[in-house]
């Protein structure tokens, strides 16, 4: 099961000031703030550590079912940048999670998983965010059919079998981003 | 401060943040900052931190953590002046 987090660095920009007095010391460690000050793009390190955390939450909740909101808990470690790819490891509680990132000028767009090698499974999918991106989705996506489950949560069926893949999904701003796990069995597109 | 009063601080500092604005009209105990005001989560930190500067307060980890209505909201706010002897 994967979580992921997109964040629209632009539209950040717009409507956070995350310099506000207090704001780090609510959402970061002391490590992680001192990661952030002393980067050399502050803005993207916070928002790369903002997703981490928002990533990971979205694992948990989908397997505990509970809601909180202590993104301060969810303990970002180990980050190792190559190129536009980020590795890290987030922890929670008695949790651990895999994380995987990808960054550009524009966007930052994370993936949180609870087994290292789910990372290798996953599918990516971006899209221009619109109100009808579920739509644009299966339209541009022949073979899938993205959905969501009687509990409200995405998921992906991917067609002719009847196999149905749990999904995760995140929009901002101008983008939004699909992963689910591709299943192994011999014959499956791509 | 009454309830009432809690509520329409609490519809003050949330209007710059809510991407609903037509769910401000019908604001009560049982709102969701995030399911029905649709406050993006990394703005409910402004929201705790406006919350902060408004009543005075230091709203700590584990309170933040449950703060995702307006119920919540008060029963925290309550509690941290009552422990500060300002009810």
């Amino acid at each position: 099961m994967a979580g992921n987090d997109l964040v629209d660095l632009k539209q950040a920009a717009r409507d956070s000031n995350w310099q506000r007095k207090g704001y780090l010391q609510k959402i970061c460690t002391a490590e992680e703030e001192q990661l952030i000050l002393s980067a050399a793009d502050p803005h993207t390190m916070l928002w790369l550590i903002w997703t981490m955390k928002e990533a990971s939450y979205k694992v948990v909740n989908r397997l505990s079912g509970m809601r909180s909101y202590a993104p301060r808990s969810f303990v970002c470690s180990g980050l190792h940048m190559q190129g536009s790819s980020v590795r890290a490891s987030v922890a929670f509680y008695e949790f651990s999670l895999f994380i995987n990132a990808e960054v550009s000028t524009e966007m930052v767009h994370t993936v949180a998983v609870l087994r290292e090698e789910e990372l290798g499974q996953l599918q990516t999918h971006y899209l221009n965010y619109t109100p009808g991106y579920v739509s644009d989705f299966n339209q541009s996506h022949p073979g899938y059919i993205l959905s969501k489950n009687g509990a409200g949560l995405p998921q992906v069926r991917q067609l002719p079998g009847p196999q149905i893949l749990e999904a995760s999904v995140s929009h901002h701003g101008r983008y939004a981003a699909i992963v689910f796990s591709a299943p192994l069995y011999a014959g499956s597109p791509q | 401060m009454d309830k009432e009063e809690f509520i329409s601080e609490l519809k003050t500092i949330v209007t710059p943040y809510t991407q609903e604005p037509e769910a401000l009209d019908h604001i009560s105990e049982d709102t969701d900052f995030i399911k029905d005001l649709k406050i993006n989560s990394a703005n409910l930190v402004d929201v705790v931190l406006d919350v902060e500067e408004k009543f005075g307060i230091e709203i700590d980890n584990d309170a933040m953590a449950r703060m995702l209505t307006v119920r919540a909201a008060i029963e925290i706010i309550e509690d941290k002046l009552a422990a500060s002897g300002r009810e």
